[in-house]
């Protein structure tokens, strides 16, 4: 086979890939903040609820979690799923899964907040909701970048697990490349793939952080 | 001393009355009451964990009481129940409370991640609704005063520890509070730059801006203070003029005190 055909075929892979991580980020970003401040809450019950489920979702495999809701629909309820569940089993999986790590880093983040900055915001009349989105978060984003990079770039990677669900990403596609060409290049090729996406994101990373450099605390 | 002479005309800002607070089996506030008439300038002194901060705390809504009246003028804040515990006002009562003080943090609290002109008007705007170009105006008035209108875009971290604290006084101002307290407002400078900060407070006295000061600046706060509380143990031992409690101070207790810290 040739090159650019094996590269087609990788691409198109690429575009399942970057959906599932694009995806994931846009929902799993605001859904662990949400899951910290149930962490954080006042309300013993619900910081339960959440700590339990950070401790399931950190402290199990990620496949298990996709095969569970790739099979789990059928096996419990004996529901028949459509033939797109896989994406929605997919999808739901890793923004479930990448929203427990990401409320821990948030968590982190808002608690290192100084105690003064709420006083202040307190006193000068500010709402608990205008105190958390103007003068929390924005502190908190510069704080967590770097950890937040980190979970980034293991996303990156991670999406190669959509494979065990038959999605046909880029991984997939590499895999099935090489059994039937008996070359390992499509696994070199699908490899320099990921670090590129790698590099990029790390140097936007970089340029955020510059960006927010204008002050320290 | 002019309120001395008026004292029937005397109009109370803020009035604390019988007010108790205690953190778990440690009572820090022990009935005490204080009031304060527009105008003046009230310097709290005392040593260490006495209960001055939590005094303020306690004014300025970020304590609550657990007995007692606190009143910013027709404002009635909280007040006590049949059983004697304090019981707070709604929140837009509270809320309007707030527009009548001002505090100023030993630490600043400014923003960090927003420049000198934001800390000063982002409240003014998103709080009271004040309209942009009014707030911009009144803030580069504010900083001409505090002798930072150069600073404008700044943010705090390039800033020194005094002219930070400048700015935390002018954007305490910005709403145009009542009363203005000022919990140890120096303490965390070097010597060097306490000056500027004293001269700013020194001169908002002048302009007779009512104000409850807690400081260790026993010299400051005899110049600058009509009235002097000197509090220990959650209590008041000695009030009066700065000449009575530094000059011919009644107690043992404020005796050593003085002595102590000169
Ligand atoms: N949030 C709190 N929880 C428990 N105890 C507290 C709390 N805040 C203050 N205290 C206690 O209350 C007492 C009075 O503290 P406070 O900070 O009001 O004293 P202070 O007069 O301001 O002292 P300093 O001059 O050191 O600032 C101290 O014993 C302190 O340990
Ligand atoms: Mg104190």
């Amino acid at each position: 086979m040739e090159f650019g055909k094996m590269m087609s075929l990788l691409g198109s892979g690429f575009v399942l890939t970057s959906q599932v991580f694009v995806i994931t980020l846009i929902g799993a970003l605001p859904l662990g903040i949400v899951v910290a401040l149930c962490r954080m809450s006042r309300f013993k019950p619900l910081a339960w609820l959440a700590r339990l489920y950070i401790s399931f979702l950190r402290g199990t495999p990620l496949m298990l979690q996709l095969m569970a809701l790739m099979f789990g629909p059928y096996a419990l309820f004996k529901m028949q799923v459509s033939a797109d569940w896989k994406f929605w089993a997919c999808y739901i999986g890793f923004i479930l899964n990448y929203a427990a790590y990401f409320a821990e880093i948030y968590r982190s983040g808002i608690q290192s907040i100084p105690r003064g900055q709420y006083e202040a915001a307190e006193v000068l009349g500010y709402s608990r909701g205008q105190t958390f989105c103007k003068i929390v978060l924005p502190q908190v984003v510069k704080r967590i970048m770097p950890a937040m990079g980190n979970e980034v770039i293991t996303l990156v990677k991670d999406t190669s697990l959509a494979f065990v669900l038959g999605i046909m990403e880029m991984f997939a596609q590499a895999k099935a490349l090489a059994a039937s060409q008996v070359s390992l290049m499509p696994y070199v090729l699908a490899a320099l793939i990921y670090w590129a996406c790698c590099l990029i994101i790390e140097f936007a990373l970089g340029r955020i952080e510059k960006k927010m450099d204008y002050y320290h605390d | 001393m002019t309120q001395e002479n008026n004292a029937d005309a005397r109009e109370i800002l803020v009035e604390l009355d019988h007010a108790k607070k205690s953190f778990g089996d440690t009572e820090v506030l022990k009935d005490l009451s204080l009031s304060v008439g527009r105008g003046e300038v009230l310097a709290i002194i005392g040593p260490s964990g006495g209960g001055k901060s939590t005094l303020l705390r306690c004014c300025t809504l970020l304590e609550t009481l657990d007995a007692g009246t606190l009143r910013y003028g027709d404002i009635e804040v909280a007040h006590n129940d049949a059983d004697g515990r304090a019981v707070y006002a709604d929140k837009a009562t509270l809320a309007s409370a707030r527009r009548r003080f001002g505090l100023v943090f030993q630490n600043f609290n400014l923003f960090p991640h927003y420049t000198v002109m934001k800390n000063l008007i982002d409240a003014p705007i998103s709080v009271s609704k004040m309209p942009r170009a009014e707030a911009e105006e009144r803030a580069r008035r504010l900083l001409a005063r505090m002798n930072l209108q150069d600073k404008e875009d700044m943010v705090p971290c390039e800033l020194s520890g005094g002219q930070q604290q400048r700015v935390a006084i002018a954007r305490a101002l910005m709403q145009n509070p009542d009363v203005l307290f000022f919990d140890e407002p120096t303490s965390a400078l070097d010597p060097e730059l306490t000056k500027g900060v004293l001269r700013v407070i020194r001169d908002l006295a002048e302009e007779h801006m009512t104000m409850v000061i807690v400081t260790h600046e026993m010299k400051f706060a005899r110049d600058v203070a009509d009235h002097v509380i000197f509090m220990d143990g959650g209590v008041i031992v000695e009030e009066g003029t700065a000449e009575d409690v530094f000059d011919r101070p009644q107690h043992e207790r404020t005796r050593s005190f003085l002595k102590g810290s000169e």
